[in-house]
């Protein structure tokens, strides 16, 4: 129930907040350095305006945004001329693919990573591992992209310069386009994945450090167990409850550094949109973007509301003991 | 576990490897080949490709007020006038007379053009367009329903429009509007929104064939119907790039711009050729004389302009790249450009002698001058978050001559909004279209007019009237003889020296690097600043 109502203040503000910036849509007096912009005139302005039905009151827009929403219907972007449910659509994925990824990988090595420093805690593979990784984890992920993109891309000309695919390619099979959007996807990734990975090494160091202290862990070394069960299947397990947590509420701010690696490789995702979009005061597509950012972000946390709920039973509806 | 662990990183692994195959299968890409020698040495090239984006779909529709969208529609569009190097040069209007001085154009329609659909083009649709374009504005088309009184046809190949004022850039107006087909659009009402197939069919010398949103890619193919010069590049292609210097470098693109400090890369080298554009796009400062009667005395928008010293601007804030504002407006590259004009070359003697002159003779503890009564002379500059760099240097330069500046920055929009509502005291602004007509300047400065050109903040100046001006400005406008015309403009940009009403700070140049052996069919057209928007630019020259 909080959800819905926090859905309704985040509208109504998303609608607010553009029309609060001075200046229209079709206000065009200056450019960017170089650019060519061709104005309208003071007629072509007042045509747009209610071409749009921008000149009607605030409270007229804001009902008749609030009825279109309730339809499905996210307008129609004054810049770029088509649904912005579409152009949402259309990047969506490529944004998604590329965190997801990124998530996946940084979580899976991170942890492993960490694991290993908490067995070793104190001893030269942890204390080497906590400063490479503390050092890269200060590394901004757009600037990772870039020495990534002039090592790899330019200098070695082992992956392109950018774009997701190669650009009118015929492809013979669904597999040789598979390929094709990883070689590209491959880079970008990297970026986002090491930038993340700091964080993750740490918090699974800790939690695994945590846990390797308590009690029932002592017993299983006492037990006799292999060296590699106890790390992965009694140590492991319980550490993850707050790594799960974290991946989630994470993937709200994922979002912002992958806007940053997606110009680094002019890669078609929602980063440039949200830029533009803001720069140009496209209404429309400025209320979708951060529509669908700050829906994303709410179901992110409700999901890590239910799982958390799942992995510990403490919290949980049902009693018993889980795993260990 | 173990076991489980084991499996995950063999998956690593295994995509890992994969990954790194990948490179292997690269597409082979349509490599250029050295090209068919023709009668002379206009090579034809298979395929080209430039840094891309998206800006539009290439309908004059459809295509985003901002960016190069529009020199993308001009490959499928033809207007009744083309731009060369010199001038406007007949296009779909094989000839053009203007006649009751200025009130009439009698266009004659080409004969045997065919629309890409292989339809006819008629005069039907030369009136058609002019009539649905004040119907419905097209981007980057400033004619409106009050500049034209009537369309008609005159016999089965010409086209008589008549307009209500005359004045010598209407020409360049007219000629460019981009010509539709009626039998497509006659039916569509909301033609922003027509993004079919159809909507990209026109008489000229490309058809699209692939446009991509979201990756921002282009592609056109010549077109085998086009009437007029045989087209020397096959196939354009725009694909996106992170880095254009990059790109260029490893032949993913064929032609980049480059800054300043990378042209020792490639200067060197015989197999790349660099061109430096015309400077067509340039910084103003403006002056609020509507709300600052201080800002109305000449003297000190005269301190002000010997007070900047321009080409320490170019060299702190463009990288050099750039050339120093001429009082007289209209930049050197523009083709009525007037030498003569007064110079404010930096001389802070002079500057303080107008203060001076003014009663701001003496400073106060920090600097800034005052007069009798105490007051200062501190302003408020308004820039956008791009431009602060400049404000500082800015803010430097008037110090030394007693001037206070406070910088305040905004985002460009807010700041275009409050340049619109006068609601600063100085201000820069940047834009492009220096090259134009002009006639610009009339829109500009005479405090009668009531059309904001090219970027105005608002029509006239709004606090600034010279009569004199007032009456060069309309004399121009109505002078169809090009050297006389030219002789009112060159004395109106000594006018406009002396008074000041703004002051242009530095028109930016660039420099563009390409290799003339894959293709060297570029050039610039008169009044703009960019090789690859030029329509000739890919067509043989005669």
């Amino acid at each position: 129930m909080e959800y819905l109502f926090t859905i309704w203040v985040v509208v109504t503000l998303n609608f607010l907040l553009p029309r609060a910036m001075p200046g229209d849509p079709f206000l065009y007096l200056s450019a960017e350095e170089g650019q060519e912009v061709t104005g309208f005139s003071e007629e072509q302005r007042q045509y747009y305006l209610e071409y749009y039905g921008l000149d009607r009151p605030v409270a007229g827009q804001y009902l008749s945004y609030l009825s279109d929403l309730l339809r499905g219907n996210l307008g129609y972007s004054l810049y770029y001329n088509e649904p912005v449910s579409t152009i949402i659509l259309r990047r969506l994925p490529w944004t998604t693919f590329l965190v997801i990824a990124a998530v996946l990988l940084s979580t899976v090595f991170g942890t492993i990573l960490g694991s290993i420093s908490a067995w070793y805690r104190e001893k030269w593979p942890d204390k080497f591992l906590f400063f490479c990784l503390i050092l890269l984890s200060e590394v901004p992920a757009f600037l990772l992209g870039l020495v990534l993109l002039f090592t790899f891309a330019a200098g070695l000309g082992l992956f392109p310069l950018s774009g997701a695919i190669t650009h009118f390619a015929n492809y013979s099979s669904w597999w040789e386009k598979l390929l094709d959007i990883l070689h590209h996807a491959f880079l970008p990734v990297m970026a986002l994945t090491i930038a993340r990975l700091g964080g993750m090494y740490l918090l699974s160091r800790n939690s695994m450090t945590t846990v390797l202290e308590k009690d029932y862990l002592r017993t299983a070394w006492a037990k006799g167990l292999p060296q590699k069960r106890i790390i992965f299947r009694h140590a492991l397990r319980n550490a993850m409850l707050p790594i799960v947590t974290r991946v989630f509420l994470s993937l709200g701010s994922l979002v912002g550094g992958a806007i940053l690696v997606e110009n680094v490789f002019a890669y078609p995702g929602l980063g440039h949109l949200m830029r533009e979009a803001v720069m140009v005061h496209d209404y429309p597509l400025v209320q979708g973007i951060f529509l669908v950012v700050t829906i994303c972000v709410l179901l992110a946390n409700f999901l890590a509301d239910l799982v958390y709920r799942k992995l510990d039973p403490r919290i949980g509806d049902y009693s018993g003991i889980h795993g260990g | 576990m173990p076991r489980k662990c084991f499996l995950i990183v063999l998956m690593l692994v295994i995509s890992l490897s994969l990954l790194l195959f990948g490179c292997g299968t690269d597409q082979a890409r349509d490599d250029q080949k050295p090209g068919v020698a023709k009668g002379g040495e206009q090579r034809q090239v298979d395929i080209i490709r430039l840094a891309g984006g998206d800006w539009g779909y290439p309908t004059p529709y459809a295509v985003y007020p901002r960016g190069p969208g529009s020199f993308k529609m001009r490959l499928i569009f033809d207007g009744l006038l083309e731009r060369d190097e010199k001038g406007l040069i007949p296009w779909l209007a094989e000839k053009y007379e203007i006649k009751e001085g200025g009130k009439q154009y009698l266009f004659t329609v080409r004969n045997g053009v065919k629309w890409q659909d292989g339809k006819p083009l008629t005069a039907e649709d030369v009136k058609f367009t002019f009539e649905y374009a004040t119907k419905y504005p097209m981007v980057g088309v400033t004619l409106d329903k009050k500049d034209i009184q009537k369309i008609e046809i005159v016999g089965d190949r010409q086209v008589r429009i008549t307009v209500t004022e005359p004045n010598a850039a209407m020409l360049y107006k007219l000629g460019m509007v981009p010509i539709i087909p009626k039998h497509i659009w006659e039916n569509v009402d909301n033609p922003k929104e027509f993004t079919k197939p159809e909507a990209v069919i026109g008489t000229g010398p490309y058809r699209l064939t692939e446009y991509s949103k979201e990756h921002g890619t282009y592609r056109f193919e010549a077109f085998d119907g086009f009437w007029g010069p045989k087209q020397r590049v096959k196939v354009i292609e725009f694909v996106p790039v992170s880095e254009e210097v990059l790109a260029f470098e490893k032949g993913e693109i064929d032609l980049a711009g480059i800054t300043p400090d990378v042209l020792p890369r490639f200067q060197k080298d015989p197999q790349y050729k660099i061109v430096k554009s015309p400077a067509f796009w340039g910084y103003r400062l403006l002056f609020n004389m509507k709300d600052y009667p201080i800002l109305q005395h000449k003297e000190l928008r005269q301190a002000i302009a010997y007070a900047i010293d321009a080409q320490e601007l170019i060299d702190k804030v463009a990288r050099g790249a750039a050339v120093p504002g001429s009082a007289g407006i209209l930049p050197p590259d523009h083709v009525m450009y007037n030498p003569g004009v007064k110079q404010y070359k930096p001389d802070l003697q002079k500057a303080g002698e107008l203060l001076a002159k003014l009663g701001y003779d003496k400073l106060d503890e920090n600097g800034i001058r005052q007069n009798q009564k105490g007051e200062k002379l501190s302003f408020n500059l308004l820039v956008s978050s791009g431009e602060v760099r400049l404000a500082e240097v800015l803010k430097e330069q008037l110090a030394r001559a007693g001037i206070e500046i406070k910088v305040q920055s905004v985002d460009m929009k807010t700041r275009d909004a409050r340049v619109r509502e006068y609601k600063y005291q100085l201000a820069v602004t940047g834009h492009g279209g220096w090259g134009n007509d002009a006639d610009y300047l009339r829109q500009r400065f005479a405090s009668y007019s009531k059309e904001s050109g090219l970027m105005a903040s608002a029509p006239g100046t709004p606090g600034y009237r010279n009569e004199e001006l007032n009456a060069l400005l309309d004399k121009q406008r109505r002078e169809f003889n090009e050297q006389k015309r030219k002789e009112l403009i060159f004395k109106i940009q000594e006018v406009l020296a002396e008074d000041v009403p703004e002051l242009p700070l530095y028109y930016t140049t660039g420099y563009t690097v390409y290799r003339p052996a894959k293709y060297d069919g570029w050039m610039f057209m008169f009044d703009h600043h960019s090789l690859t928007h030029s329509k000739l630019s890919y067509l043989e020259r005669g």
